[in-house]
């Protein structure tokens, strides 16, 4: 923290280039958020890209949906605030911003440069494809299963029902669907699937495959960042980011009980 | 606990960490220390359950310590964010299940062909209760490491 004199210096009447800077590193910090971020990595990344293009004092507020920073040099001063989107999960961007802001804070780059950077991971970090990720989740959720004690006969279908549902989220987010109807239909869907399939294969826990292949939606992330955040002195994020994910398990839960209402309509018994 | 079932829970682990790796879009080459992750964190609970008897609470929150502990120690080797690593290993011990349970017993609850509501209550309350305590116990046990051994940048 710095001391109050500090923050009010003299004015030399020079305007250096404040409002680039600021934008900037927030817009480091935003993406790092959208990436999945936990409070203190946003406000150490956003301090790194502002320190390093020529900031001499950094002042983050971190919100659910925004970011605002003051910037200051010398006798200069700006406040700028910028909005933050959907809050994914995305580990190589995550990775690349950090291999950047090391290369900012040795100061390799301008102001431009950076921003330029900051594009290119924006468009050009990889993902992995739609059928990869709906295998490996699909395989997740099967492990999940089994650590559930879901018996061999519905492992099979808790896979198959996952990787329907992660196909399904994928398309509706790309549709920019509600993030919580979304959970409720892929919820709403893969229990479905993933009953009607176990009882298919003459599985004994078709209730617990049903709740095995809707795992994919549990959101582990936002709950551990959530509790971070309150313990590294964020707890206005942190509280949001709970109450989203109880929400998200609400609306997950409906999807669920939706699937076991129309199994049991069509007789069978979970 | 047979060596086999402990076996069995490790692999599981590994697998669904390594699942959620690939969600998280983590390279390649990092999905084995995912895999890792989940592993020990999955060993240790299943050990803490069944070998000493603690309750899920008390295994996971160690199972959570061992991973934050691990990974922080092998922060520079990895080549992934601490943050990533330690998440991923602990999802497999996240309690949906119970979650999906407490939420789908205060749905009962409300139906009128309700036949024992005070102990549909209690057991939703349970479970509810079971998620928010095993949520809380990964949180801390993750955060103790972190919290110990991080350096801060100054500001």
């Amino acid at each position: 923290m710095d001391p109050i004199e500090s923050l009010i210096p003299d004015d030399s009447g020079a305007a250096p280039a404040l409002e680039p800077l600021a934008m900037v590193a927030l817009d480091a910090g935003r993406m790092l958020m959208e990436a999945g971020a936990s409070a203190n990595g946003v406000d150490e990344i956003v301090a790194k890209f502002a320190r390093g293009l020529g900031a001499e004092r950094v002042d983050l507020r971190i919100g659910y949906a925004s970011l605002a920073v003051t910037i200051g040099i010398g006798a200069n001063g700006i406040t700028r605030m910028r909005e933050v989107g959907h809050l994914g999960v995305n580990q190589r961007l995550d990775q690349e911003l950090w291999h950047l802001a090391a290369r900012v804070s040795r100061r390799e780059l301008t102001v431009e440069q950076t921003r330029a950077e900051l594009t290119r991971l924006a468009q050009k970090t990889p993902r992995h494809s739609a059928w990869m990720m709906a295998v490996a989740v699909g395989l997740a959720c099967a492990a999940f299963g089994r650590l559930l004690k879901v018996d061999w006969p519905g492992t099979g279908p808790v896979f198959f029902a996952a990787c329907a549902g992660q196909l399904i989220r994928r398309e509706l987010l790309t549709r920019h669907v509600n993030v919580f109807i979304c959970a409720t239909l892929v919820s709403f869907l893969s229990s479905l699937l993933g009953g009607l399939c176990a009882h298919w294969a003459q599985s004994g826990t078709i209730t617990t495959a049903m709740i095995a292949s809707i795992l994919l939606l549990v959101p582990g992330v936002p709950s551990v960042n959530a509790q971070n955040d309150i313990l590294e002195g964020h707890p206005t994020l942190g509280s949001a980011r709970a109450v989203t994910v109880a929400v998200i398990l609400i609306f997950v839960a409906a999807g669920l009980w939706l699937g076991q209402v129309l199994l049991s309509q069509l007789g069978i018994q979970t | 606990m047979t060596p086999a079932f402990l076996l069995h829970q490790t692999i599981c682990g590994a697998i669904a960490a390594a699942g959620f790796g690939v969600l998280f879009n983590i390279g390649f080459r990092s999905l084995p220390w995912c895999a890792a992750s989940g592993a020990i964190a999955l060993a240790v609970r299943t050990g803490c359950l069944d070998g000493l008897h603690w309750n899920l609470e008390a295994a996971s929150f160690a199972a959570a310590l061992t991973v934050g502990a691990a990974v922080q120690v092998l922060r520079a080797r990895t080549n992934i964010s601490q943050n990533a690593l330690d998440v991923v290993g602990c999802i497999p011990m996240v309690p949906g299940s119970f979650a999906a349970k407490a939420i789908l017993g205060m749905f009962a609850l409300t139906s009128a062909s309700t036949t024992d509501a005070s102990g549909t209550l209690i057991t939703a309350v349970q479970y509810a209760l079971r998620v928010t305590f095993t949520i809380g116990a990964i949180g801390t046990g993750l955060a103790i490491p972190t919290l110990l051994l991080r350096v801060r940048v100054s500001r």
